[in-house]
């Protein structure tokens, strides 16, 4: 017997495991190419200048930080959701007040233009 | 050589993963030098076959579809998005003129004129190259390092973490100042000329910040009017009706033809290959007064919102440096009520008046072509006899010509402070709303 | 718990459900492609599609770049292909094969599907080219976005039936489905899950004004395997909504498999539709709209359903 969990890791490993094989597989009947200049990165005909990784500036990363707030509000969410109808009212009033507050949140980044950033 | 190896293997294993393959839809990557109007007619008609795809980027083309003739400064990318096809790959290069003597660009290419049942053909090479009749060409490009290998530890990054050293030759990326008062790094890229969103020939100089535009420059255009084949614009109306008059019902339709095929390759820039295909066959078949169809597509893409989404206060031109310069759909787009058409005696006893739509950004770039389109396919359908042009000014789609010039370098010269500040997409979308054309040379040359 | 045996049922399962889902899909988006194109189609044609691409891919070399991040790049097609086939592990195909004992199934679906962004910043990230990287930055700006009202309208079908295993959702819509005692759930799910499979309208990483963005640097084996896998997932995404708003393997006359199915292949048909007549969003723009709008309005969707369960409870 395996527990769930272990079920679907064997799951992902197999699905996962059969991509890599078919993957070796073209590998084999086609070898990837090997020339310098087959290798250059396209960008519409002219070869790049640097290379492409770089510190890349996460422009919207004030709306990252605003996710990490709502995420956490998620774990409260799953359980609430399971006890809501044993709790009745006070669960749908205690959670409308914490949503209230996240909500406020979302208003003041929107003001502050937090989900724009061209 | 990795092309011979291929053949090697491609070459001991026949039968039905071949066959199969042959039988795929053939994917091409096409790329434009100097295109006469009957090759542009040729590759409208390509994608409306089923079973032929023109992809965006080379890496998943097995046939490189190159047309016209290349300039010097384009020769160079054409070899290089050559070899960046993988294999197996084979040229195709169509020319107006077939035995005219030309550089060896792609020494292996087959060769043929504008006359071939292209789709035909395309379905010929595709055929004989998966099934190994035919081998895989060599790359063309020196197998070389682009620089000396001057790295140490295990990726060459030189000295200590990822900005250490001189990995694979290719510096990494310098660090600029951000607008937000940060040093970071910045991507200097140069973008074209066969990018496929652009316009041929065009290329960006780039400095990015993440997705954000910090610089925008334009490379010369390589098109150069003295080059261009004689024969190139003798079936444009509009470069006719600078010295004689033309049917008012030709001039029309040209134009009407002209933004639908515009907006077909706008549509598929913004996803919407489908309807954008639609677009393609509707130009093809367009005849005066048609334009339940166009009124149609437009239906369609009010009730998707989609024109909103895509373009909705991207690219806002200040109307200062597009008043009175004769940018034709652009200034309209902005609320200028400026058309040569409005002065022209032939169009005023038609009861012409100019669309206007007033936002000046490329949702009304989009709304504005579309109804100039079913504008100049009612007014073909009245026209009757009317005829006009000889003035030596001429209301073309893309705006005024005249004998000495058109509104490309114009267009050309706003794209820099266009481009500030903008995120990639909607820098794309910006370039395609001003439906720029660098081919577009051939009025510079009238004179 | 789960047996050995249960699982190689459900590993056939899942193979056949994603093989056939991702041949289907394929050949839907042909055919609604050439429908919204008023172009004619040839039914053969497109039915040997996905087989006659397959070989074609497979004989197709692929593409290196220049240093790229080799390990990272197998890796992700084998990711999202271990995402998708796992998520289908806890949708139920009919009343027999309900939910593999995990009981918390809706957030096990939602932790899978907050993967997807990993599976493509890899793929993004190790070519070492330019619009890969983009492509890739962007969807982890349109993935923060769309990941709240995904989990937020699975939480609200998850009140009335009191409990996160995606089968009591299904039992809990005996009387009526989740469609239309919450009206905004389905909308926003299919909205999200767009994005999730980043598929038309929300196709932002891939897109065409990259030249293809985490696609550009693909060919051959390598592109097959990550649009399948890509796939795939927007078929693991339908399934997953034909349980929770459409009442699942419920329906008259029909096997419940059957009815799955049919309920799968309509959210598949809309989605893959909508990809063909609604224009790619602006990332800006969907950012906004999503904290803006369809964040309130899952909230609202949530308090709704809560309201709605408490006011036919028997209390």
């Amino acid at each position: 017997m395996l527990t769930a969990l272990g079920g679907s890791l064997i799951i992902a490993f197999v699905a996962g495991g059969l991509t890599l094989g078919l993957r070796s597989l073209g590998g084999l009947l086609t070898p990837p190419r090997t020339t310098a200049p087959e290798r250059v990165p396209f960008l519409g005909g002219l070869g790049p200048e640097t290379h492409a990784w770089s510190r890349f500036h996460v422009r919207y990363y004030a709306m990252a930080l605003l996710f990490l707030a709502f995420d956490m509000e998620m774990v409260f969410m799953y359980p609430w959701a399971v006890v809501f109808l044993r709790e009745g009212m006070k669960a749908m009033v205690e959670m409308l007040m914490f949503i209230v507050i996240l909500t406020l949140g979302i208003l003041y980044a929107w003001r502050e233009r937090a989900l724009r950033w061209s | 050589m990795a092309g011979a190896r291929v053949e090697v293997v491609l070459g001991q294993r026949p039968g039905i993963l071949k066959r199969l393959a042959a039988m795929a839809p053939v994917r091409v990557f096409a790329i434009s030098g100097s295109e006469s109007a009957e090759i542009e007619t040729l590759i409208a008609d390509l994608e409306l076959e089923q079973e032929i795809v023109l992809t965006d980027s080379p890496r998943s083309a097995n046939v490189l579809l190159a047309m016209g003739e290349f300039p010097g400064s384009m020769q160079e990318s054409a070899r290089r998005i050559h070899d960046q096809l993988c294999g197996p790959r084979r040229t195709l290069w169509l020319r107006q003129n077939v035995s005219a003597p030309s550089e060896a660009i792609f020494p292996k290419a087959i060769r043929e004129d504008t006359h071939c049942d292209l789709a035909l053909l395309l379905r010929k090479i595709h055929r004989d190259l998966l099934t190994g009749v035919e081998p895989s060409e060599e790359p063309i490009l020196p197998d070389e390092e682009p620089a000396l290998w001057r790295g140490v530890g295990p990726y060459g990054q030189g000295g200590t973490g990822m900005t250490g050293g001189v990995p694979y030759g290719r510096p990494m990326p310098e660090t600029a100042p951000d607008r937000d008062g940060l040093a970071l790094d910045q991507l200097s890229v140069r973008v074209g000329p066969f990018f496929r969103p652009f316009p041929s020939g065009l290329t960006l100089a780039l400095k990015l910040q993440g997705d954000v535009i910090q610089e925008a420059a334009v490379a010369e255009n390589p098109f150069d009017a003295k080059k261009l084949n004689p024969d190139f614009e003798s079936g444009d109306p509009f470069i006719r009706a600078l010295s004689e008059p033309v049917p008012v019902v030709e001039m029309e339709m040209a134009r009407a033809r002209h933004h639908l095929h515009w907006l077909c390759n706008a549509l598929q820039v913004h996803g919407l290959g489908a309807l954008g295909l639609r677009t393609r066959a509707i130009a093809r078949s367009l005849s005066p007064g048609m334009i339940a169809p166009i009124a149609q597509l437009r239906k369609i893409l009010r009730y998707s919102r989609s024109v909103s989404l895509v373009g909705a206060g991207v690219g806002v031109i200040q109307p200062d440096k597009i008043r009175d310069r004769g940018l034709g759909p652009v200034a309209r787009a902005a609320g200028l009520r400026e058309d040569l058409r409005m002065t022209d005696p032939a169009y005023q006893e038609l009861g012409f008046e100019p669309v206007v739509h007033a936002e000046n950004d490329v949702r009304s770039r989009l709304w504005q072509r579309l109804d100039e389109a079913m504008q100049s396919v009612t007014l073909a359908a009245r026209s009757g006899n009317a005829t006009s042009g000889g003035g030596g000014r001429v209301e073309g789609p893309r705006g005024v010509i005249t004998l000495d010039g058109n509104s490309l370098p114009l267009l050309l010269g706003l794209l820099p402070d266009l481009l500030y500040g903008l995120e990639w997409g909607d820098a794309v979308a910006t370039v395609v709303s001003l439906d720029l054309d660098l081919r577009d040379v051939r009025s510079q040359r009238v004179s | 718990m789960i047996s050995y045996g249960r699982l190689l049922g459900e590993l056939a399962t899942i193979a056949l459900v994603l093989l056939a889902g991702v041949y289907a899909t394929v050949v839907i988006d042909l055919w609604a492609g050439r429908m919204v194109a008023r172009a004619p189609v040839r039914a053969f044609r497109a039915l040997t599609f996905p087989i006659r691409q397959t070989a074609l891919f497979l004989l197709q070399q692929r593409a290196t770049t220049e240093r790229p991040d080799a390990p990272l790049w197998a890796l992700a097609p084998a990711l999202l292909a271990a995402i998708a086939a796992a998520s289908l592990l806890v949708i139920p195909f009919s009343s027999q094969t309900s939910a593999a004992g995990i009981e918390s199934g809706i957030v096990y679906f939602g932790a899978l599907m907050a993967l997807v962004m990993i599976a493509v910043y890899l793929n993004g990230w190790s070519a070492n080219s330019v619009f890969p990287i983009i492509g890739g930055y962007r969807f982890i700006a349109e993935a923060l976005s769309y990941e709240m009202p995904l989990a937020l309208v699975l939480i609200g079908a998850a009140l009335p039936a009191q409990s996160l295993s995606v089968s009591a959702i299904v039992i809990s819509q005996d009387s009526l489905w989740n469609v239309i005692r919450q009206p905004l759930g389905l909308p926003i799910y299919l909205i999200a899950g767009l994005g999730v499979a980043f598929w038309g309208p929300l196709a932002l990483p891939d897109a065409a004004d990259l030249a293809g963005g985490t696609e550009s640097e693909l060919s051959g084996v390598q592109l097959l395997l990550w649009r399948t896998a890509r796939i795939a997932v927007l078929v693991a995404v339908a399934a997953m909504g034909a349980a929770v708003f459409l009442g699942g393997w419920t329906g008259p006359w029909l096997p419940g498999a059957v009815w799955m199915t049919l309920k799968t292949i309509a959210l598949i048909f809309i989605m893959v539709g909508a990809g063909h007549l609604v224009a790619r969003v602006r990332l800006e723009r969907f950012v906004l709209v999503a904290w803006t709008v369809l964040i309130p309005l899952a909230l609202l969707d949530v308090f709704a359903a809560g309201a709605v369960v408490l006011a036919g409870s028997p209390r």
